[in-house]
């Protein structure tokens, strides 16, 4: 294996055609597969040095344009009041532990795409872009097309992800992630984001090999529960060691009712 | 005389504490040697398979490779603990996924491992039996059809896929049942616990001129090792010498394992030293794991809350290998009774070989399993006879001079006092504020355990300057006893504890000890430590009346290391006594004391017991556990709040090392009662190898509060009256949380580990 | 994974190094083997456990999950670097004293990350030190004494 730290995208694009080439970022779900014989790149490239993948700007449409490169950390720490920025601050801060949080990035977890993350589920509810390059040009694909099945993306060859861009969500709606998980810190069983603000939209993780939408959803208790029961009915959940499809499908509704619940005390706020 | 500052009782800092908080402290995996190899493991892919060929030229082709160790190469009989049915790498079959087909010692662990994947066996695939049914069926694949092969310091079982059988009984459970007014009855499951000790298990050995073999182990025992390296490698015990380094835990994974003398193997073949450390992955697929079981039991009473009889069943999953099969089921049936008085009490067992990953010891060693079962229905019956469940237990708990199940007489107990005492914390704690959508639930547990068994030893010597040289073969695997030991001996010398030097485990010098386990070490070898130094004290107080020219009974220690003359204030020190010693007259005052577990055992007359693997067990131990928890009705899960566990110690040693074993062991017992549990598909492979998939409870998943409360009934067969407690604190989780959750929700759960999904279908079957 | 080894430049409590490794190597790995700094542990390299953790540029790493090639210019400190040689900062005093450590495989971690918080927040509460640890795990201790380390360094209880 090689190793390559270009300093720029141009750099980075062309270290990239290589034969099982890589990007590498916080490492954090790279080197774990490295470590365990999963996975072993013939170069990476290292996406460490390049400024451009860094930052976190407003844009003039109001809505949050966060690099690449950006840790779990960097995003847990936004103090913002727009509930789809806030959506994934709250997401960010129940990634993992405080050391993942601090290298790993909104980059790597989207690229990488597992069915069991957290950002995909919460980008997916916020209707927010992944802005991906290439020495060919730019290209904003939404959150809800990027992902395509488990570890799958639209990404393509040489094709590096350089941002997230995350749309404010209606005016005063709120915003809120819930997250069930066999352990604290660990990888969801099932999670449901939502901005919730006279209806609710969603992201459920869990269900399918990608997070699912579901959009103009009533608020109500009764409507939260019914479209949770319906998703749960229609829905191929993971059958896993870890929960079984029919726990998953049993969850839901209430998965549901307090992720937006908990939505709508932070629009009231 | 001024009371001398005593050791026992206070809390000084672990010896090495400093060491492991600065990152000095030595572990396997710490160790370098010029020219050292690493090896490398192949492990079986199959479930059950006939091995038909090697192929190695591949590997022994690729530079860097000094010894390969393949089942070809074994010769002579198997090994093992009580039932000989082992070898240190698969020979003619493998029995498990993840079993040691082969071995590499090379250059590097990349070439190891590169030189490991390409050894090629031609394999016969076998059906293969994962659980106890499939073991148990009509016609069922067998694991060990030459069983009647082996070497048994035990019989029973032998038959099928039975490892091992046996039956303890009192009184005449049929008739009392006739008598009883209730009877509860039913069935519980429980899982494979990993130990999942920090520090992966792992060793060097390395090889001297002669040949002679010496290994840095991670270990419960350098004794056990040895022997088995040994056994394994056909060597005299002579040339095989066992250092124990610092262990990353054991909780009774880490006695003797394959690993050892693979590395012996490997050294003695390359003539070069050879590390072999397990990754996290192998060491979840090839130590040991807590045996499965099955439960089934039948509990009745009189309608004032008299229990008068139990029956119990206890199937065990023994995975591929005998390992601590026997003595596990047999401690588990005599711990089945539970700590209570009743006179008519039948446990049946059975043991059964299955091809996973075999069960062994650990923290608990069957207890668990049959206190998860006993303490649930315990509840159960207190609910249908309208009794408070602690209220029940007090009525039926042991009392001093009682008898444990097997008619071993119990001098001291203070369950009654432990019982009483979790309940009034409980509730004279502040309450916690009710949570929304959350139900709040108290649950009991109590249990008894042991604290014994085997022999031991430990010396003493009395160095030029007065100071002492304490040896045993006692591993410290982290529940502290290398301070404890220091402290026992420092009290009954009244010297400070920075005037002993305690050594490391080597199997070359210090005296013999079974190993860490059962909860044995303060009590068992501390017990050895008090009386060798006792002795030393008498032999220094006779140099000391010659010296002054009285009498032995005119003189006594003064703290500090000095002999006094009562009453007055003339003085010799240990130094000057020392020196006399030495030089003038004596000899060198060296005191070694050994013993072997010397309680009563069973009762014949009282017990009908066949096939038991030891003879008396040790001085019994009580304790009982009070938990509050949240059951979120939404999604099942389960939050520990707070937990208080009163455990009868004998004497505390080391308070602060007490109470951590009490909360560690209750975490243990956490993880297990909520969320570990191994899990193999229907091939037989283990899919939760790795700790993202094996879940451990963290800091987040534990109550902040673990209140232990310490109970001191001293022992009287200890000259300081200390009894264990590495053991008992996990046995008392599941049960109580198994209580508490019951309390809560009405939901009775009867199968480990509670999971969020068993909670909400309990709570849908509740009638 | 027979690998073509480079040479890079590491920083490590204050000192640097130049170190040969196949661009694979985890950080971890060259401490360990390469470095002779064998305080940080492996307890499963995954990620998992923190036994690993180290501080690169002050921030809490896992050194498993970090490749030495990686590191670059970031500074890295280790449990070998907390406090002078046979020092003791004032968390490893807590932690000792305070009877937190049993086997101590976990203890270099938990130092790192206690270290960390210190550093950021001199008087953390009791929930504050516990989502600061939940990284970490033991084994032994059932996390009660470490926590009260902490607690008792950040100056009284809750
Ligand atoms: C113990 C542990 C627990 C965890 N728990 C959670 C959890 O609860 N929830 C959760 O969501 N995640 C969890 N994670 C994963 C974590 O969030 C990772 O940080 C994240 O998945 C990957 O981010 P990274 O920056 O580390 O990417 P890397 O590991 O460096 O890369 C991951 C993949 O993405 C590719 N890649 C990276 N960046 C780019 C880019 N900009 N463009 C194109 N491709 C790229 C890489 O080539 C690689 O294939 C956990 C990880 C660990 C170790
Ligand atoms: S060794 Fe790095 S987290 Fe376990
Ligand atoms: S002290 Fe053993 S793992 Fe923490």
């Amino acid at each position: 294996m090689d190793y390559l730290a270009p300093a720029t995208l141009d750099d980075a694009y062309r270290a990239l055609e290589a034969e099982d080439a890589r990007c590498l970022a916080g490492g954090q779900s790279l080197v774990a597969m490295m470590n365990l014989g999963l996975v072993s790149p013939a170069r990476l490239v290292s996406l460490r040095r390049i400024e451009a993948l860094r930052g976190i700007d407003l844009q003039p449409d109001g809505s949050l344009r966060i690099g690449a490169m950006t840790t779990h950390a960097e995003v847990a720490a936004l103090t913002v009041s727009a509930a789809g920025p806030a959506l994934l601050a709250q997401t960010a801060r129940v990634v993992a532990y405080p050391a993942v949080r601090a290298w790993g990035t909104i980059g790597g977890s989207v690229a990488h795409a597992d069915p069991a993350a957290d950002y995909p589920v919460a980008l997916v509810a916020a209707d927010a872009l992944i802005e991906v390059s290439s020495a060919s040009g730019t290209r904003r694909i939404a959150a809800r097309d990027f992902f395509r099945g488990l570890f799958e993306t639209a990404l393509e060859k040489a094709e590096i992800v350089t941002a997230v861009l995350v749309p404010p969500g209606a005016q005063g709606a709120g915003a809120a992630y819930e997250k069930l998980s066999p352990v604290a810190g660990d990888f969801a069983i099932a999670s449901v984001a939502a901005i919730a603000g006279r209806t609710a939209r969603l992201g459920v993780g869990g269900y399918a090999t990608t997070p699912i939408r579901l959009e103009g959803i009533g608020v109500s208790d009764d409507a939260l529960l019914e479209a949770g029961r319906a998703l749960a009915a229609s829905s191929e959940p993971s059958d896993d060691h870890r929960a079984s499809a029919a726990y998953r499908r049993r969850v839901l509704p209430e998965l549901i009712r307090r992720a937006v619940r908990t939505a709508l005390i932070g629009a009231r706020a | 005389m001024s009371d001398p500052v005593r050791a026992i009782g206070s809390s000084p800092p672990r010896l090495e504490a400093g060491d492991k908080a600065i990152g000095r402290a030595q572990y396997v995996d710490d160790i370098q040697r010029p020219g050292m190899l690493y090896a490398a493991l192949l492990t079986s892919p199959h479930a059950h398979a006939r091995i038909l060929g090697y192929r190695l030229d591949a590997a022994r082709a690729i530079a860097g490779v000094k010894a390969i160790v393949t089942g070809a190469d074994l010769s002579g009989s198997r090994s093992g603990g009580i039932i000989k049915d082992e070898s240190m790498v698969a020979r003619g079959k493998v029995r498990y996924v993840g079993e040691i087909v082969a071995a590499v010692a090379a250059s590097d662990p990349q070439t190891a491992s590169r030189a490991a994947t390409a050894i090629e066996l031609d394999y016969e695939p076998l059906d293969a039996v994962l659980t106890i049914d499939e073991a148990l069926a009509p016609g069922a694949p067998v694991l060990h059809e030459e069983s009647a092969s082996y070497v048994k310091a035990i019989q029973g079982g032998g038959h099928g896929n039975v490892v091992f059988e046996t039956t303890v009984a009192e009184g005449d459970v049929e008739r009392a049942f006739a008598q009883c007014d209730v009877i509860v009855e039913n069935t519980w499951q429980t899982q494979a616990q990993h130990n999942a000790y920090l520090e992966p298990g792992g060793c060097v050995a390395d090889v001297d001129a002669s040949g002679r073999i010496t290994l840095y182990a991670s270990c419960q025992s350098v004794h056990h090792v040895q022997q088995r390296v040994a056994e394994e490698l056909g060597e005299p015990m002579a040339r095989i010498r066992a250092i124990a380094m610092r262990v990353g835990g054991g909780f009774g994974g880490k006695h003797a394992s394959n690993i050892h003398s693979i590395a012996a193997w490997l050294a003695r073949a390359a003539r070069r030293p050879v590390k072999l450390v397990l990754s996290r992955m192998q060491d979840f697929e090839i130590q040991r794991s807590r045996h499965p079981a099955r439960i089934w039991m039948k509990t009745g009473a009189r309608r004032d809350g008299m229990i008068l009889a139990r029956d119990v069943r206890i199937t065990l999953d023994g995975g591929a290998y005998a390992d601590e099969s026997p003595p596990v089921l047999a401690f588990a049936l005599l711990m089945s009774r539970g700590p209570y008085r009743i006179a008519n009490v039948r446990a049946r067992g059975q043991a059964v070989y299955t091809n996973k990953l075999r069960a062994g010891s650990f923290r608990g060693f069957g207890n668990p399993q049959a206190s998860f079962a006993g303490e649930s229905q315990i509840d159960e019956l207190a609910s249908r006879l309208g009794i408070n469940p602690v209220e029940l237990r007090l009525a039926n708990a042991m009392r001093p001079n009682d008898t444990a199940f097997g008619g071993q007489p119990v001098a001291s107990c203070v369950l009654r006092e432990c019982i009483a005492r979790v309940r009034d914390a409980q509730r004279e704690a502040p309450p916690l504020a009710p949570r929304n959508g959350r139900r709040r639930g108290v649950g009991f547990a109590v249990m008894s355990h042991i604290s014994g068994l085997m022999g031991t030893a430990a010396t003493v010597q009395l160095r030029t300057d007065g100071s002492i040289a304490l040896s045993t073969g006692c591993v410290d695997i982290g529940q502290g006893s290398d301070t404890a030991m220091v402290q026992i001996c420092a009290d009954a010398l009244s010297v400070p504890i920075e005037r002993v030097s305690y050594a490391p485990q080597d199997s070359d010098a210090s005296p013999y000890n079974w190993k860490t386990a059962g909860s044995r070490s303060t009590y068992m070898t501390g017990r050895a430590v008090a009386v060798a130094s006792l002795e030393m004290r008498d032999r220094m107080l006779a140099h000391a009346a010659d010296m002054m020219e009285c009498a032995v009974v005119d003189l006594e220690l003064r703290p500090g290391g000095v002999v006094g003359l009562k009453g007055v204030p003339k003085t010799v020190g240990f130094r000057e006594i020392a020196m006399r010693s030495l030089f003038h007259s004596g000899g060198p005052i060296v005191v070694t004391h050994g013993f072997v577990f010397d309680g009563t055992g069973f009762d014949p007359k009282r017990a009908s017991i066949h096939q038991l693997a030891f003879a008396n067990l040790g001085v019994y131990t009580f304790g009982a556990q009070c938990v509050e928890v949240d059951v979120d009705e939404g999604t099942g899960q389960v939050e520990v709040r707070r937990a208080w566990c009163a455990h009868d110690v004998g004497r505390a040693i080391n308070p602060v090392s007490c109470e951590g074993q009490i909360q560690g062991g209750f975490v243990q017992g956490m993880g297990y009662a909520l969320v570990e549990a191994m899990k193999w598909n229907a091939e037989g492979w283990l899919i939760t190898a790795t700790l993202a998939d094996y879940k451990v409870p963290g800091v987040l998943d534990c109550p902040p509060e673990i209140h232990p409360i310490i109970l001191e009934d001293p022992d009287p067969t200890h000259p300081v009256g200390a009894k264990g407690i590495g053991e008992p604190s996990l046995v008392g989780a599941a049960p109580a949380i198994a209580n508490a959750i019951c309390n809560a929700t009405g939901a009775r759960l009867r199968t480990l580990p509670m999971t969020p999904e068993r909670v909400l279908n309990a709570m849908d079957s509740r009638s | 994974m027979s690998q073509a080894k480079r040479r890079s430049v590491l920083t490590v409590n204050g000192e640097q190094h130049h170190v040969l490794a196949p661009a694979a190597a985890t950080l971890l790995d060259v401490l360990r083997t390469g470095l002779g700094l064998t305080g940080s542990k492996c307890g499963c390299n995954h990620g998992v456990c923190g036994a690993c953790t180290v501080l690169l540029d002050g921030k809490l790493a896992r050194s498993c999950l970090t490749l030495a090639a990686d590191v670059g210019e970031r500074r890295v400190t280790t449990i070998e670097g907390i406090a002078g040689d046979l020092d003791f900062s004032a968390v490893q005093r807590a932690l000792v004293e305070s009877g937190a450590i049993q086997c101590g495989f976990c203890t270099p971690g938990f130092v790192i990350t206690l270290t960390e918080l210190f550093a950021r927040d001199p008087h953390p509460g009791r929930e504050t030190i516990r989502a600061a640890l939940s990284g970490n795990l033991c084994r032994c201790s059932g996390y009660v004494k470490i926590v009260e380390a902490a607690e008792h360094l950040a100056g009284g209880v809750r």
